[in-house]
């Protein structure tokens, strides 16, 4: 008989990624028939509820607490299977041990020419890690979330007197030299430089420069709130400093979210009294400004990271951008076929749309287009605070997740790692009859899960077959962030997603464009049209 | 000011990570010379006894 059995191990850490593993090492040890291994969390217990993996032991978890959850076949060798996942929480790593170090002090006596750091420790810690750092002159890429502001702030300028790059807090990517920092895609090189406050927005940019033939010098991520008023920009004018300073740089491109309306002055008017190169700036979201005349020419300003990624390109070489647009960017007749032949198959209680991400700025970026397009939509993370979803688990009419925000990623992996909180709300949402179509955005590249299309055949197969006994057509729509050099090539990704009956749109504005004009069921060329002017190509 | 910055974009990635052990890997991955620093936080001390050893130190 198949029994579930919770075992806790007090104040006992493993990072969320080492978790995973062993989670997954720990579901092939014989007779076991489902396990996972993760810190008490609330969330992490809700979960394992869900799994039908939680007992009383492990409600009992707290937060420094590790949950081992065990379903396995019988009762009789629990002791054994216990003994051999005890086993993998002690085993060393593949690695061999000489690059591992206990004090940041050792590991830096052992690569005493170090030049860059990643910090991924939880964000009340980085503080002091991050001064000594600054101290022996490396910079740092600082990926940790929770790092409180004047932290942030104090760090910052230190950087910044000092001629260093802080790049975050909550920085989740960043491209130095072609290597991938965090989570960051396999882009060509070339003469294009971004500095972006929004992670998802670089690996977007980046990955859309790099199809349409062109490249990327550097890729810094500074980290959301550089472009706020408390942080003043610091690390974003840095960056742009050294661009205009950086000869292989032709082109700078400068991504985020609305930054505070002084920040914006600042950067513009630093670009307007001390700059010469070409610029291309997406504030997604944000008012659209007077390009001050003598900028006239020589600066594009861009709603979209469709656009900003064209435009750049197209500052760079106008033949490649005229050949990136016809290859890589759907023209409008092909949209509207799509979104035609899905109006078709659905029934006419089938009106919504339920977006699921993983990217932050993905998910944004979706509502800022729907808030033109459709009017503001659901989210856990809404433009409009009055469309705040009470229950972030459960979606109301048109709705929009960010899953990697904190509520759904608090003592876990991120869901471009661990797939399986989207995996069970696509099954949730897909029981819904109001339901249209759903969106997911797949962010491939280093850092992220191997196989991502593969982890969700499943949930999609099983999303589609719910409909299906219920007499809908679901749409699936997906956008994939990542290029066919990247470790899980994105062409096998889409072929994979493809033979599930999923749409991939090239970009995640297409996504949002597309989705929009399904859930309408009506074709308005004219508005179309706008929306290809207004929001796919730049302004001068 | 930028000196420091020109500089890094002239020379190989020598990275110390700290923290998530994947993103060494990812590194590795990229033959990208790189060591790792090990960390765990830092034990949990009871608030009783963080209140009494302050008041000791």
């Amino acid at each position: 008989m198949v029994i579930v059995k919770n075992f806790v191990k007090k104040n006992f850490y493993r990072d969320s990624v080492q978790l995973l593993h062993l989670s997954e090492e720990a579901k092939k040890i014989e007779g076991v028939v489902d396990a996972a291994i993760v810190m008490g969390t609330d969330l992490n217990k809700e979960l394992l509820e869900k799994q039908g993996l939680l007992t009383d032991e492990g409600r009992a978890a707290t937060d420094n607490d590790m949950i081992i959850a065990l379903k396995v076949e019988d009762s009789t060798n629990i002791d054994e299977i216990l003994e051999k996942v005890e086993k993998l929480l002690t085993a060393p790593g593949e690695t061999t041990a000489e690059t591992y170090y206990y004090s940041l002090e050792s590991a830096l006596e052992a690569l005493k020419d170090a030049n860059i750091a990643v910090v991924s420790i939880p964000g009340q810690y980085a503080r002091d890690v991050v001064l000594k750092l600054l101290e022996r002159d490396i910079h740092v890429h600082l990926f940790s979330d929770h790092v409180p502001l004047e932290h942030e702030i104090e760090l910052k300028k230190i950087a910044y007197e000092k001629g260093l790059l802080v790049m975050g807090p909550e920085a989740g990517t960043a491209i130095i030299n072609g290597v991938a920092l965090g989570f960051a895609n396999v882009v060509n090189r070339g003469p294009i430089g971004v500095v972006a406050a929004a992670g998802t927005g670089l690996q977007e940019f980046t990955v859309l420069v790099s199809q349409a033939g062109s490249g990327i010098t550097q890729g810094i991520g500074v980290g959301g709130r550089d472009v706020k008023s408390p942080v003043g920009g610091l690390m974003t004018l840095l960056s742009i400093k050294a661009f205009e300073a950086d000869p292989e740089t032709k082109v700078i491109a400068i991504v985020s979210k609305p930054p505070s309306p002084d920040v914006q002055d600042k950067i513009i008017n630093y670009i307007v009294e001390n700059t010469k190169k070409k610029y291309v700036t997406c504030f997604i979201g944000g008012k659209t400004f007077e390009i001050p005349e003598k900028l006239k020419g020589r600066l594009v300003q861009t709603k979209t990271l469709h656009a900003a990624a064209l435009e750049a390109v197209k500052l760079v070489d106008e033949k490649l951008y005229e050949e990136a647009k016809k290859k890589l960017f759907l023209p409008k007749e092909e949209i509207i076929k799509i979104a035609e032949a899905e109006i078709a198959k659905h029934s006419e209680k089938q009106k919504y749309i339920r977006g699921l991400f993983t990217g932050g700025t993905l998910t944004f970026e979706t509502q800022v287009i729907f808030k033109e397009l459709i009017g503001d939509v659901y989210s856990n993370t809404p433009l409009n605070p009055e469309y705040q979803l009470p229950d972030v688990h459960k979606s109301i009419k048109h709705t929009v997740i960010d899953l990697g925000e904190e509520e759904f990623t608090a003592g876990r992996a991120h869901p471009m790692i661990d797939p399986t909180i989207r995996l069970l709300r696509l099954v949730d949402e897909a029981k819904d009859p109001e339901v249209a179509v759903i969106l997911l955005d797949f962010v491939i590249g280093y850092g992220s899960h191997p196989d991502p299309a593969t982890a969700h055949l499943d949930a999609i197969k099983k999303a589609k077959k719910i409909a299906e006994e219920d007499g809908r057509h679901l749409t699936i729509l997906a956008h994939i962030t990542g290029t066919e050099k990247d470790p899980q090539n994105a062409k096998k990704q889409e072929e994979i997603l493809r033979s599930a009956g999923v749409i991939v749109l090239p970009t995640n504005a297409l996504m949002a464009l597309t989705a929009a004009l399904i859930a309408e069921k009506k074709i308005d060329e004219a508005k179309i049209g706008k929306f290809y002017n207004e929001f796919l190509v730049g302004k001068y | 000011m930028v000196e420091k910055i020109l500089k890094l974009f002239k020379s190989e990635l020598k990275v110390v990570n700290i923290g998530l052990e994947f993103f060494y890997k990812s590194l590795k991955d990229q033959n990208v010379k790189a060591v790792h620093v090990v960390w765990q936080p830092p034990p949990k001390i009871e608030k009783d006894l963080q209140d009494i050893l302050g008041k000791i130190l």
